[in-house]
C-alpha cells in the first residue's frame, strides 16, 4: 500500500468519526430531554410532594378536575378531561381546515391560471411561516370579539369569547397553510396521464378533479392532515391566549371555556414551585404519548386508505 | 350510414411557433384499423390527439383546418367536446388505471354520464371486461385495486374502460410500447376482435405491428403525411421513396 492511499484512508476515517460524533451529540440531546422530562414527570407520583401527598396516577389520568396554583395546595391533579379536550379541539379544527385546505390546494394546483397560482402559493408559504404567537394575538384581538358577539347572538354569555370555538378557529387558521401547502404538492404530483385518462372518457374537469385527482392524491392529503393534527396537538402559545383555562371538564360546548394539555403546561409555569411545577412535566409525558399514539393510529389508517396509490 | 368516420382536410397544428403538423389530409373509415406509423417526433401522436381534442389541454396549441367527425366540425366553437370524447375513446401509451377498484375503473365513464343504477352498471362492466378479454382473469376480484394488476392486464382494463362508454372509435396511442411481447400479442388479438364493432386508430412504433393488425396505414414524417394506403400496399409497393426508406429500415 503506498502512502497516498493510506493518507486517503486516514482522511476517510476522520470524516467518518466527525459524522458519528455529531450524530451522537444530537441523539444524546433527545435522550437527555426525555430522561429529564420523565424524571421530573414521575416525581409527583412517587414522592409525598412536601406533605401534600402522592398524586394518584389513575385519578391523574382519568379525573375531571384540575386543582392548581398556590391557592389550592393539594395533590388533586387530573388530565383525563384535558386529554379529551385536546383531541376534541384538534379534531374539530381539522374538520374545518382540511376541507378548506384541500379545496384551496385543488384550486391552486389545477384551476387557477399560472400567475395567480404562483401568487397564491407564495401567500400560503408566507402564512405557513408566521409564528404561532402572531396567530394567538390575532385570535385574542379579533376572534375572541367575534366569538363573544356570536355567543351573545345565541343568548350565551361567554367568558370574553374564550372558548372551544375560539381555540378551534385559531388552530384551524394556523394549520390551514400547512395543510394547503402539503396537499397542493400532492395534487400537483398526480400523474398527468391519469387526469388525461379521465378527460378522454368524457368526464368534465370538475368530475376529473374530484373523482380522480383527489383520489390519486389522497395519501399525500392524509399526510397533510397528520401534519395539521400534529400542529394542533402541540400548539401552546396561541391556544393559551384564547382557551379560557378551564379547571374541570370535559368541555364540549362550543362556547364553553376549555383547556388543552399544552395550555395547562404553560399556565403560570413561571410562578410556581413544588408539585404544581413538577406536574407540568407529567402532563408533558402525557402529551408526548398522545401525539405518538395519534400519529401511530393515523399512519396505520393512512396505509389502509393510501395503499391504492402507493405503487 | 356513411363510411367515413373522420374526415381531415388541410390540417395544420402549431405548438407556439413550432409547426407540428403540416397540411394533413386523411379520412378514417368505419370498422377499419388505421395505423399511424413514422419515426419519433413525426407528429403521429399529436395527430391522434387531434381526433378527440386532447390537444386542448396543451396551452399554445393552435389548430387550423378542418376536422369532421361524421358531419360535425369538431373544432367549431359550439361543438360539445365532452360528447365527442364519449363517442371517441382513447387508450394511452402507458397503462393509466385510476387508483380505485377494477370495477370502479370500468364504471367510471358511465357514472360520469350519470348512470347510477347498479344492475345497469354491472351489466356494462361485465360486458366491457368480456370484450376486452379480461373478464376471466378479474371477475373474482372486481373490488380489488386496479393497481395490483399486471401491466398487460392494466392496459386491457384501460381498453375495457374505453369500451364501457360504447364509443364508435377507439384511439390507441402506442398501446403496447410499455408491455412485454406476450401482453402485446394479447392486445393485438384483442384489436383484431374489436374492429368488428369499433373503428380503431392506432399509433405504433412497430412496423410489424402495423402490418399485422391494420387495414390502412398512414406514414408520417416531420409533421407531414407522406403516404396513406392499404397496409398491404404500403408494405409491399410504397409509392414514395421516404416510405420505402422507412419500412426497409434505412432510418427511424
Amino acid at each position: 500500500m503506498n502512502t497516498n492511499t493510506r493518507k486517503k484512508k486516514r482522511v476517510d476515517q476522520i470524516v467518518r468519526s466527525i459524522f458519528l460524533a455529531s450524530t451522537l451529540l444530537s441523539a444524546s440531546f433527545i435522550i437527555i430531554i426525555v430522561i429529564f422530562i420523565v424524571m421530573k414527570g414521575i416525581t409527583p407520583f412517587i414522592t409525598d410532594n412536601d406533605g401534600l401527598g402522592v398524586v394518584n396516577i389513575w385519578t391523574f389520568l382519568t379525573g375531571t378536575v384540575w386543582l392548581q396554583g398556590t391557592a389550592f395546595q393539594s395533590n388533586l391533579y387530573a388530565v383525563g378531561f384535558i386529554i379529551v379536550n385536546t383531541l376534541y379541539i384538534a379534531f374539530l379544527s381539522l374538520l374545518l381546515s382540511l376541507p378548506v385546505g384541500v379545496l384551496t390546494a385543488l384550486f391552486i394546483a389545477k384551476i387557477a391560471p399560472k400567475r395567480l397560482a404562483e401568487f397564491l402559493r407564495t401567500i400560503v408559504e408566507l402564512l405557513a411561516s408566521i409564528p404561532s404567537i402572531v396567530y394567538g394575538l390575532f385570535g385574542s384581538g379579533i376572534i375572541l370579539t367575534f366569538v363573544y358577539n356570536l355567543a351573545e347572538l345565541f343568548g350565551v354569555q361567554s367568558k370574553g369569547g374564550n372558548s372551544v370555538l375560539a381555540t378551534v378557529l385559531v388552530l384551524a387558521l394556523m394549520t390551514l397553510p400547512t395543510i394547503t401547502a402539503v396537499s397542493e404538492v400532492a395534487i400537483r404530483s398526480v400523474r398527468k396521464d391519469i387526469e388525461e385518462g379521465s378527460l378522454a372518457l368524457g368526464a368534465t374537469r370538475t368530475q376529473t378533479n374530484f373523482k380522480v385527482v383527489l383520489a390519486s392524491a389522497k395519501s399525500g392529503i392524509f399526510a397533510a392532515a397528520i401534519l395539521g393534527i400534529g400542529r394542533s396537538l402541540g400548539e401552546a402559545t396561541a391556544v393559551s391566549l384564547v382557551a379560557g383555562n378551564a379547571k374541570s371538564g370535559p368541555n364540549l360546548g362550543l362556547f364553553d371555556i376549555t383547556t388543552t394539555l399544552t395550555s395547562t403546561m404553560l399556565q403560570g409555569l413561571k410562578e410556581t414551585t413544588g408539585v404544581d411545577y413538577d406536574i407540568r412535566f407529567s402532563v408533558g409525558i402525557v402529551l408526548m404519548i398522545v401525539i405518538l399514539l395519534t400519529n401511530f393510529i393515523l399512519n396505520a389508517v393512512k396505509k389502509r386508505v393510501g395503499n391504492v396509490n402507493v405503487k | 350510414m356513411d363510411k367515413q368516420v373522420f374526415n381531415i382536410k388541410n390540417l395544420d397544428l402549431y405548438y407556439g411557433k413550432f409547426q407540428a403538423l403540416k397540411n394533413i389530409n386523411l379520412t378514417i373509415e368505419k370498422n377499419k384499423v388505421t395505423a399511424l406509423i413514422g419515426p419519433s417526433g413525426c407528429g403521429k401522436s399529436t395527430f391522434i390527439r387531434v381526433l378527440n381534442r386532447m390537444n386542448d389541454l396543451i396551452e399554445e396549441c393552435r389548430i387550423v383546418g378542418d376536422v369532421h367527425f361524421h358531419q360535425d366540425d369538431i373544432y367549431h366553437e359550439k361543438f360539445d367536446v365532452i360528447d365527442l370524447r364519449t363517442r371517441v375513446g382513447m387508450v394511452f401509451q402507458k397503462p393509466n388505471p385510476f387508483p380505485m377498484s377494477i370495477y370502479d375503473n370500468v364504471a367510471y365513464g358511465p357514472r360520469c354520464q350519470g348512470i347510477k343504477d347498479k344492475a345497469e352498471l354491472d351489466e356494462i362492466v361485465d360486458k366491457a371486461l368480456k370484450s376486452a378479454a379480461l373478464y376471466e382473469e378479474v371477475n373474482e376480484r372486481m373490488k380489488e385495486s386496479a393497481m395490483d394488476l399486471s401491466g398487460g392486464q392494466q392496459q386491457r382494463l384501460c381498453i375495457a374502460r374505453a369500451i364501457a362508454m360504447n364509443p364508435e372509435v377507439i384511439l390507441m396511442d402506442e398501446p403496447t410500447s410499455a408491455l412485454d411481447p406476450i401482453a402485446t400479442l394479447k392486445i393485438e388479438e384483442l384489436i383484431n376482435d374489436l374492429k368488428e364493432q369499433y373503428t380503431i386508430v392506432i399509433v405504433t412504433h412497430s412496423m410489424q405491428q402495423a402490418a399485422r393488425i391494420s387495414d390502412t396505414t398512414a406514414f408520417f414524417l416531420m409533421g407531414e403525411l407522406i403516404e396513406t394506403d392499404n397496409t398491404d400496399k404500403i408494405f409491399t409497393q410504397p409509392k414514395m421513396k421516404e416510405t420505402e426508406d422507412y419500412i426497409t429500415g434505412r432510418f427511424g
